[in-house]
């Protein structure tokens, strides 16, 4: 017994470097250390800026799920009604989980959404501090844009013709729903949310 | 590809060393000296549009990859990079198609000439590879402008050698293998293989065929393509343009074909401040 878990302790040592670090020594390795699965959006190089002027790598919503939608702040039409119905998909959840779940939205208008303006745009709203909001360059928008299946396109006014697409995101940034369209689907949208909050307290670093 | 001539450039293309260097060698070799060539600021003027859009998008000067990229210079970048390689990308930015003209993860093999465009290329992996050298893709809007040029004017649609060179190719199955770079005969501002080597990814692909209303996405945009594409089409007599388009609305950014290659581009850098 005694020598079988020696052995089995001691095969990550022999199979490869690699795993030796994960699993031999140390405390188990931090979530964001692990790899990310193959279908993590997290994976993509581009990175964002977010309403206070910080730097933003999508990874970091790695634990939590989300919500994430993409927008344009000037928007008339659809983005308000976007915004309450992320609204009410949080509040469909029960408090606890409410907390840990992070409301993502970013804007591809890359000229006229700068900083400060995405920072009105949460005043104006009342966001706490669940709510991420995010710019970035054209080279990102268009990534991530790609990654959620959104199409979008500027119009010559300065408008955004786009998709309305509400995507929900697992605590390691895999697509486990999307809700399309400007109406229902929001039970849906929250069951979809609740499930990630549950699948990632089963396993924190899966 | 016998219809593809080896063409010698105008004496006042600054593309002598550009040739030299492309007389018998390799993929990288070929991107020596001059690897981009300037595209004058113009007008883009999309053959379908919204009747919102405007008749013709300004371009900026910008500078353009001579060549598409060869399979040696990606074979460099998934050297460097071990991600992009076959076995290891992630599927969320390229399928089942990618590299698989190649024998091996880093070895391109006999279907994949050093010197010939590298194909089934996700636009994922083509932007990921633009990044690498610091560059970026070109727009939608820049690579037409840049395509639109003859041999010898800026509108090659009315030069008559131009469009039997563009026709011959369109009606031509894609060869098996491709031929080199090296081929492709230059255009007005100097860029090769335009035309007649592949098609290429562009930036901004997805917005091709999204007009005033995208709120019901893809099944919609196939249906304008059909009535709506003809009936606000601004010169239909443009056949290789349509065909673009509607290669590009078919498209996927995960997936690649093998008829379809990239280049890049990059911004030019802002004039100096005068003194």
């Amino acid at each position: 017994m005694k020598t079988s878990a020696l052995f089995l302790t001691l095969l990550p040592l022999l199979v490869s470097p690699s795993l030796r670090a994960a699993d031999a020594c140390c405390p188990p390795a931090l979530p964001a250390e692990a790899p990310l699965p193959a279908a993590s959006i997290y994976q993509t190089e581009v990175d964002f800026t977010t309403d206070v002027d910080t730097p933003f790598h999508l990874a970091e919503l790695r634990g939590h799920p989300v919500a994430l939608v993409m927008f344009f702040s000037t928007c008339a039409y659809a983005c308000p009604a976007t915004v309450a119905d992320l609204a009410r998909i949080r509040e469909k959840l029960p408090e606890a989980d409410r907390t840990l779940t992070r409301i993502v939205m970013v804007s591809f208008d890359t000229e006229r959404d700068i900083v400060a303006v995405l920072r009105q745009f949460r005043e104006s709203r009342a966001l706490d501090a669940n709510w991420v909001l995010l710019r970035g360059a054209d080279d990102s928008v268009r990534e991530l844009a790609a990654l959620l299946g959104v199409k979008f396109k500027r119009e010559a006014d300065g408008n955004f013709a786009h998709s309305n697409l509400i995507t929900i995101l697992s605590a390691e940034g895999e697509i486990v729903h999307q809700r399309a369209g400007l109406t229902g689907g929001l039970n849906e949208a929250a069951a979809a949310l609740l499930g990630a909050v549950r699948s990632g307290e089963k396993s924190p670093d899966a | 590809m016998p219809r593809r001539r080896l063409c010698f450039p105008r004496p006042l293309r600054p593309l002598l060393a550009v040739l030299g260097l492309a007389l018998g060698m390799g993929g990288h070799a070929l991107r020596g000296g001059e690897a981009s060539v300037i595209i004058p600021a113009g007008d883009y003027r999309p053959i379908t549009r919204a009747t919102s859009d405007p008749e013709a998008i300004a371009v900026a000067a910008f500078l353009l990859d001579i060549l598409p990229i060869t399979n040696a210079e990606f074979l460099a970048f998934v050297t460097a990079h071990p991600q992009w390689r076959r076995s290891r990308v992630s599927p969320l930015f390229a399928d089942e198609t990618y590299l698989r003209h190649w024998t091996g993860d880093l070895d391109p093999g006999p279907a994949a000439p050093a010197d010939a465009p590298v194909i089934n290329i996700s636009w994922f992996a083509a932007r990921a590879y633009a990044r690498a050298q610091t560059k970026r893709l070109p727009t939608l809007a820049e690579w037409e402008l840049a395509a639109a040029a003859g041999y010898t004017t800026p509108v090659g649609r009315d030069e008559p050698a131009f469009k039997q060179d563009l026709y011959t190719w369109l009606s031509a199955p894609t060869p098996e293998v491709l031929p080199s770079v090296a081929t492709a005969r230059a255009t007005l501002h100097g860029a090769r293989g335009l035309h007649g080597l592949v098609w290429e990814w562009v930036d901004d692909f997805d917005t091709a065929m999204v007009t005033g209303e995208s709120r019901a996405d893809v099944a919609t945009d196939q249906n304008l393509f059909c009535g709506g594409a003809a009936a606000s089409a601004t010169d239909p007599g443009d056949y290789a343009a349509f065909m673009r388009q509607a290669l590009r609305s078919s498209l996927k950014a995960r997936q690649g074909t093998s008829s379809l290659g990239f280049r890049c581009a990059t911004d030019l850098p802002p004039p100096s401040d005068q003194p």
